[in-house]
């Protein structure tokens, strides 16, 4: 078995991974059979919310990962521009 | 045909479906709550799929097997190595 950080990281992943996993699916699959007067709709945001985040997510991951290539693209060519 | 083309194949299928199901091409009164559930379906099927890959990884990584005593020895190999390569000559 893997020891110590390597469980804790690895068993915080699969929590974090089923957390958001039910809440997701609770608010796009579940939600809309639910009568509208019922109390759990005070613990989600309103249904555009549930497309808006993941876009806005998905397009920060993008940039993240431009900005990371720009990076390593820009310190390769310092270094080779040294070298010559 | 390749599998990019399958994979293109599908998606252009089934996105075309969820397309004419939620613009109401096809002319079906679907019930509310069904067309509630049905226009965020792919963000759904993408995070839920984002999910899977985390979790896989988690688990995996959470239960993979340690061989310490494989390690220790190949430390130990290593370091043999180092020191032959040392006396015979080359330079770290």
């Amino acid at each position: 078995m893997a020891t110590g950080t390597d469980q804790v990281v690895g068993l915080g992943l699969l929590a974090v991974s089923l957390i958001i996993f039910t809440y997701y699916t609770v608010w796009v699959i579940l939600l809309p059979f639910i009568d509208s007067e019922h109390i759990i709709h005070k613990y989600f945001l309103p249904r555009a919310y549930a497309v808006a985040i993941p876009l806005a997510v998905g397009l920060l991951l993008l940039l993240f990962v431009g900005l990371f290539i720009t990076y390593v693209m820009l310190k390769n060519r310092r270094v080779t521009k040294k070298a010559q | 045909m390749t599998k990019l083309a399958q994979w293109l194949w599908a998606l252009a299928l089934l996105g075309s479906a969820w397309a004419a199901l939620t613009v109401g091409a096809l002319g079906l009164e679907l019930p509310s709550p069904c067309r509630e559930v049905l226009w965020p379906l792919p963000a759904y099927l993408l995070v839920a799929a984002g999910c899977y890959a985390l979790g896989t990884v988690g688990y995996r990584v959470a239960t993979f097997h340690d061989c310490e005593d494989a390690a220790l020895e190949l430390q130990n190999h290593i370091q043999e190595a180092r020191a032959d390569l040392r006396r015979r000559g080359l330079r770290f």
